[in-house]
């Protein structure tokens, strides 16, 4: 096969059997690779309602056809399995060098189940795997646990690992690759610990072929121009990276500020792109592959939150920052840095931490509860000390650890949880912008905006600039963004390549790549078939359309101050017409007839 | 690189100006062409920079002839984006 | 005039696109461990630097080379390996002090950059301007001048 590599490795760590499997061309042709392949294989193999930190979970690394080639931007991989914040299928994205490596290895998935009886990585070295024990590693924060495995399997493996919060299954732990990229969201990293697995290594050393060599690199060389004359993908994100978004969310009303009290924090530019690149960044850094090197490397030397390492991204900086009414950037930064180390979701961690401070604000928790420390809006100090917290397992961390939805449960109060299925909402506010909501509402893994990312037309104008305050046009709006999304999260590509290219760029490329014949349309139907297939699951793991909702704050509280005061999510509007347009009956259950069309079956 | 342009990262601005396509003219005709990439084309706005009338990006609030009083916050986004 | 491959590492992002173009360039496909140049990231530190031939005066790879296959062309004085007078004794690899002439035992072949004819693919690739195909003197004027910059402002904070 040229693009993919044509095979994968299965390792079960209770039997310690390893084997390589052939990978079905078909399967490959309908699902792409990463988040399609490997939510097909999960649907395939996995019973909807387990445990998610259960034996019976599986956790799928993957990367697409793309990865390991010089398509711009294009080098990702997918962690793919039922996320324990969620209980839904979460596919967690990630840059680096870790997705390309294991094509050179020669695999398009690794495919993980069982447990391991103590805690053992798994070392790849070509067609030599091998598990090893890892009592010495576990225990060490993610850059000393990869350092470590770097002496001991080879100077130049990629690793890919969980910190001391994915051991002790904190619900939203991360997996972290090559120390700073993260496969973020959904508790990704609580799986891996659940089986007892600290990393993965890889060394690899053969090749991505190309089917059509001279007709890809001239698809290539035109995608690259395109991306590099955006202003957005070819300047804007080198210069300022993704936090710059900060100070525009804000000028437009839409900063969830104070767990979503309000869309508008004052002081916003303190902890912004601008300030970050004027005050902390060192250099610009790019994941493999990519022209676009939106990654800050950056130090902070106020000894009071003294460190270095990469970020901090818009969504951190907004969850560090408005959400907990923090504007300074070093304690911001450090609270980035910690939740890297530990390996936590900075927007959950960010999200869990305001929302306990809106308990601490209306009395329902207090100083007993958190150990002493005044859990203030605005209390910077008392934010990075959370994180660390909730990092070693101690104090007020241990029930941080559970994610917002939980804490505010256990308190009684579930409705100061600004989440959607239980994973938090990020840095954009629906009543301030209305088709992220919808988004937000109908994201197959919950609050999330890379499913739908819709702030690129409602807010940036790219491809075309929607009023970002009306219902007409958002549901076909969403479906479109997301139904393209999941197609190029599966062919490896990075979601900054849409700023520039679109489909014709991205399957003029996958086809001389892969010799297999994508047109734009036959992409956007691997991305609609990859979608309900994902609704699929999370309908027969017990979600319905009751859960396509957002928290009763966005719904009835109008924003209370700046650019959208007075504005509400006006989510009921569009709900009903995306599920027609989407081909799903009032239920939001998709018909047989649209299963059909997209030639999806139980079976694959 | 609005900021690289004009020196500046805000000012207030004293000379009446009846639409932003006025107060437009007036900055550009200060800071020069350094500004001006970033925001005109053909004596259109050029999509590259993102221009919020207190708060309501210009684009749906009627471009150029967008109407201005005398305390209006005019803010200039250059390219930009994120996650 | 000659024209050198003048390397930036504070411009270096560490996204390996070199090590693609190179790869493909001489290899017909993405073996980024067959690239002539290889990029190494330092990830505590946030620092990467892209290694390849330096085309040395004196070159120690060509005067171990017994059969002549590693030599300089006369033509251009860019180092060259023949692949068609080597004997595979590894000895260029032993004696590069960089470390930038290596052994692929997939092909048998040493792996070293030739300048892809002059229009290294590299420099054509890297989306940082890291890597740049220039006059030899343009090149290393432009380095001193940038830091010829920073002792100007130096003494104009202090100075004045």
């Amino acid at each position: 096969m040229n693009g993919w590599i044509g095979k994968y490795l299965r390792v079960n760590l209770t039997t310690r059997k390893i084997t390589t499997e052939v990978l079905d061309p078909r399967l490959a042709r309908d699902y792409i690779g990463a988040r399609g392949l490997g939510t097909r294989f999960m649907f395939n193999e996995v019973d909807p309602k387990v445990d998610p930190l259960s034996v019976a979970n599986k956790l799928i690394f993957a990367p697409g056809p793309f990865s390991g080639t010089y398509a711009p931007s294009a080098g990702r991989y997918d962690v793919v399995t039922k996320g324990p914040l969620n209980g839904t299928i979460a596919a967690s994205n990630s840059g680096g060098s870790f997705g390309p490596e294991l094509k050179y290895a020669g695999y398009d998935m690794v495919i993980l189940e069982g447990k391991a009886a103590k805690p053992v990585y798994l070392w790849i070295h070509n067609d030599k795997v091998e598990i090893r024990d890892a009592g010495h590693l576990w225990g060490k924060i993610v850059p000393d646990a990869t350092d470590a495995l770097h002496a001991e399997t080879d100077e130049e493996a990629k690793v890919a690992c969980i910190g001391p919060a994915g051991e002790r299954q904190v619900l939203f732990a991360c997996i972290m690759n090559e120390m700073h990229r993260a496969a973020g969201r959904s508790g990704v990293g609580a799986v891996m610990g659940s089986k007892n697995l600290k990393a993965l290594a890889v060394v690899g050393t053969g090749a991505v072929t190309v089917a059509d060599k001279d007709a890809f690199k001239a698809a290539v060389m035109k995608a690259r121009k395109m991306i590099q004359d955006h202003p957005v993908g070819g300047t804007g994100l080198r210069v300022y990276g993704t936090d710059v978004l900060a100070n525009i969310l804000n000028q437009i009303g839409a900063m969830p500020t104070k767990n979503y009290q309000d869309g508008y924090f004052p002081t916003t530019n303190n902890i912004g792109g601008e300030s970050l690149t004027a005050k902390i960044l060192e250099r610009p850094k790019g994941c493999f592959s990519c022209i676009i090197s939106c990654g800050r490397t950056s130090r902070v030397t106020n000894p009071k939150f003294a460190g270095r390492g990469e970020g901090p991204e818009y969504e951190s900086a907004w969850a560090f920052g408005p959400d907990c009414g923090v504007d300074n950037l070093d304690a911001v930064t450090k609270a980035n840095y910690y939740c890297n180390e530990y390996g936590m979701d900075t927007i959950t961690m960010g999200s869990t931490i305001a929302c306990a401070m809106e308990l601490y604000e209306k009395g329902l928790i207090g100083l007993k509860e958190t150990g002493g420390i005044p859990l203030d809006f605005g209390n910077a100090e008392a934010v990075v000390e959370m994180v660390r917290l909730t990092g070693i397992g101690e104090g007020f961390g241990k029930k941080l650890a559970l994610g917002s939805y939980r804490l505010a449960e256990s308190y009684g109060h579930p409705e100061l949880s600004m989440t959607v299925k239980k994973q938090e909402m990020p840095a954009y506010d629906p009543r301030g912008v209305q088709g992220i909501g919808l988004n937000y509402a109908t994201g197959n893994r919950g609050g999330c905006h890379v499913r739908g990312y819709t702030i690129s037309a409602e807010v940036l104008g790219v491809p075309v600039k929607l009023d970002k305050d009306t219902t007409d046009g958002k549901a076909q709006l969403d479906i479109t963004f997301q139904n393209l999304t999941a197609a190029l999260d599966s062919s490896g590509a990075c979601l900054f390549t849409t700023f520039g290219i679109g489909g014709d760029e991205l399957t003029s490329m996958l086809s001389s790549l892969t010799g297999v014949t994508y047109t734009a349309d036959e992409f956007m139907k691997c991305g609609d078939r990859i979608y309900n297939l994902e609704r699929l699951w999370n309908l027969k793991a017990g979600l319905s359309s009751k859960d396509d909702t957002l928290p009763e704050r966005l719904l009835k509280e109008p924003i209370k101050s700046g650019p959208s005061k007075g504005s509400i999510s006006k989510l009921p509007q569009m709900l009903p017409e995306y599920y027609q347009l989407r081909g799903w009956d009032k239920n939001g259950v998709p018909t047989d007839k649209k299963l059909k069309e997209l030639n999806l079956t139980e079976q694959g | 690189m609005v900021r690289d342009a004009t020196g500046k990262s805000e000012e207030e601005w004293n000379a009446p100006a009846a639409t932003l396509g006025v107060l437009v003219r007036d900055l550009i005709a200060r800071y020069g062409v350094n500004l001006q990439k970033w925001v005109m084309e053909k004596g259109e706005m050029n999509g590259l920079s993102i221009i919020l009338v207190n708060g309501r990006d210009a684009r749906h609030t009627g471009l150029l002839e967008t109407p201005l009083k005398p305390d209006d916050t005019v803010v200039i986004f250059p390219p930009l984006a994120g996650g | 005039m000659g024209k050198i491959l003048m390397i930036h590492p504070d411009k270096c992002t560490g996204c390996h696109n070199c090590e693609l173009s190179c790869s493909m360039t001489h290899e017909g496909s993405f073996r980024n461990r067959a690239a002539r140049v290889n990029v190494y990231t330092w990830e505590r530190d946030g620092f990467s630097v892209p290694m390849m031939c330096q085309h040395c005066d004196n070159a120690p790879c060509v005067s171990v080379c017994t059969p002549g296959a590693m030599h300089r062309d006369a033509a251009t004085g860019w180092v060259l390996w023949d692949q068609a007078k080597c004997i595979g004794c590894k000895m260029c690899v032993q004696a590069c002090p960089f470390g930038n002439a290596v052994y692929d035992s997939l092909t048998g072949k040493i792996l070293k950059c030739d300048y892809c004819n002059g229009n290294p693919e590299c420099a054509v690739f890297c989306p940082n301007h890291a890597l740049e195909w220039v006059e030899d003197t343009v090149s290393t004027r432009s380095r001193k001048k940038v830091y010829a910059a920073k002792f100007k402002e130096a003494f104009t904070e202090v100075g004045s």
